[in-house]
């Protein structure tokens, strides 16, 4: 139960990583993913690999943390691996088998594609592991507010995000007793083929849907109780401010940019 | 001072059906008169379908009279531009304490009602530490409000009001759904606030034994006002209680049936100790 009631993956610790400025660390992952995709070179490659870990050491997170999320790209990663090994156009044969043809530039495309692969799940991952849910919403409250102007509402999206975030335990604790309730009268959620099990969720899900509009009417109206309104700009009891660590963050994100360029074509 | 002045109030629910013609009425509450004082401590009681939660959110301006005049604070509430001032001086709690915490973290949520109101960052942070320590939950403030208990939610949306530094706190059955200890600590903190900060206070509830602890207790039935004294005064009629489909508290009950069947004791005991005061002045007398 509480294994799942942790939202998102954030992992508490004191870290560098954990301090920064949340939008320094979306700049970071954002940067990162996006030069991955110009690594060329062998030596560029081990670059970018070399960075991450730095990333993974100094974030004090778990490697087998780090790990889990590639567990989940495991599939995807198999499937090109066949795919690439098999029919990837080559000509430097490796080794034959009637119609199966494995080549050199296969496997090196498949190489390259994993790498990738997990490089960015991996850096995606320092993001979410070191940073709450809330400084998330905050900063991309602050990277969708230019958007303001051309009628992005930035701070209703923001705001919806934050109550998304504190009803999730809520309803999730909702279903627990909603499914107790029906199992106590000989509801059975357990067996049966996946038709049938679908088929069991309808009676959960109608009370829940019912019970969660009626907790938005409530909560509406306890908004609105406490001078909620959309026409003007709310104010803020953390402004996000950048510290010295997020400048020298910015720096190290630039280095590794215009390392990459540079090692790309070495 | 007159803080919340009821004039001749009127206020209905309309169903309509799809071609929004009228299917249904129901007047809420009916041609009201009321004026609550500053400072004051006032329990509402009432069975279900009294008008009492109406009356609350006509106090907050959630709703406006369909005709007489609600001022509080000194604001018209149904004039529009004084809406945001009247939710301001006149804080709202509700009954159900997960139904009104918006963020996910403690602090947060008691920076909700000053963040709308456009306060700086600095004296937002100074607000909510204060309005957290004076409902006794400051150690709490980077926690998560979903592993608290009922009455410590319940203590947070009242911190969450008082970090807007309103006059009046309007509390809507705010106990209703929690057990016995969180009741209690509820209580405490709206009569500490009451007497404290000399916060106008007006308890909605069916527990007889916290209303018994206001300065004064009106009593709604159909919209109207039927009984509005001290709780002394209003436990002490009994039989009209009963009439209204209320109980009195149980030692008021006890006082009463003693009375009847012949003891001579004054009614209106509201506790067991002025109880058990006026049982020994009986047996020295004799």
């Amino acid at each position: 139960m509480n294994e799942r009631l942790i939202i998102g993956q954030y992992y508490p610790a004191n870290s560098v990583l954990h301090r920064l400025d949340p939008r320094v660390k979306f700049i970071g992952s954002f940067a990162y993913i996006t030069m991955i995709f110009f690594a060329e070179s062998l030596l560029s490659w081990f670059f970018a690999a070399v960075y991450l870990f730095a990333m993974v050491i100094i974030s004090k997170v778990p490697v087998r943390l780090m790990l889990k999320g590639l567990k989940s790209i495991l599939f995807i990663l198999i499937f090109t691996c066949i795919l690439n090994i098999f029919f990837a156009p080559g000509e430097t044969v490796v080794f034959e088998f009637y119609f199966i043809k494995i080549t050199l530039e296969g496997l090196l495309l498949f190489a390259k594609m994993a790498a990738r692969l997990v490089l960015l799940i991996i850096s995606s991952s320092i993001l979410t592991l070191t940073t709450t849910p809330l400084a998330l919403t905050d900063a991309l409250e602050f990277f969708l507010r230019p958007f303001a102007k051309i009628g992005l509402p930035a701070q209703e999206i923001a705001m919806m995000m934050t109550i998304a975030l504190r009803f999730i335990p809520t309803l999730m604790e909702e279903t627990e007793k909603i499914m107790k309730a029906q199992k106590a009268r000989g509801a059975d959620f357990e067996t049966g083929g996946l038709v049938r099990r679908a088929k069991a969720l309808v009676p959960i899900l109608v009370p829940l849907f019912i019970s969660s509009f009626k907790r938005a009417e409530d909560l509406a109206m306890a908004m609105e109780a406490r001078c909620y309104r959309t026409d003007i700009k709310r104010s803020k009891m953390k402004e996000l401010k950048f510290q010295r660590a997020d400048y020298s963050a910015l720096v190290c994100v630039t280095g590794f940019i215009a390392g990459l360029i540079i090692f790309r074509y070495f | 001072m007159e803080i919340i002045k009821f004039e001749n109030v009127s206020y209905e629910y309309i169903r309509t059906d799809e071609q929004q013609r009228i299917t249904q009425r129901f007047e809420a509450i009916k041609q009201l008169n009321l004026s609550i004082e500053k400072g004051e401590f006032v329990a509402v009681l009432g069975h279900n379908g009294s008008g009492k939660s109406t009356l609350a959110k006509l106090i907050n301006a959630l709703i406006q009279p369909k005709s007489g005049t609600v001022t509080v604070n000194g604001f018209d509430t149904s004039v529009e531009e004084n809406i945001y001032k009247v939710r301001k001086s006149a804080g709202m709690v509700f009954q159900n304490p997960d139904n009104q915490i918006i963020a996910s973290v403690v602090g947060e949520d008691v920076a909700f009602g000053p963040e709308n109101l456009g306060i700086k960052s600095a004296e937002i942070l100074r607000r909510v530490r204060e309005a957290l320590e004076s409902v006794g939950m400051l150690k709490y403030f980077d926690y998560s409000p979903h592993n608290l208990s009922g009455g410590q939610k319940q203590r947070i949306a009242i911190a969450g009001v008082l970090a807007m530094e309103p006059d009046i706190i309007v509390l809507d059955e705010p106990t209703a759904m929690l057990d016995p200890l969180g009741r209690r600590d509820v209580l405490k903190t709206v009569m500490k606030l009451n007497a404290e900060k000399n916060i106008t206070s007006v308890l909605i509830t069916h527990f007889m034994d916290e209303a018994a602890l206001a300065q004064r207790i009106i009593v709604m039935e159909g919209g109207k006002i039927a009984m509005d004294g001290k709780p002394a005064e209003v436990f002490s009629q009994v039989e009209k209680m009963r009439e209204l489909r209320l109980d009195v508290p149980q030692i008021t009950e006890l006082n009463y049936m003693l009375k009847k069947s012949g003891v001579n004791m004054p009614l209106g005991i509201l506790t067991v100790k002025e109880m058990t005061d006026e049982l020994c002045r009986l047996k020295l007398r004799a």
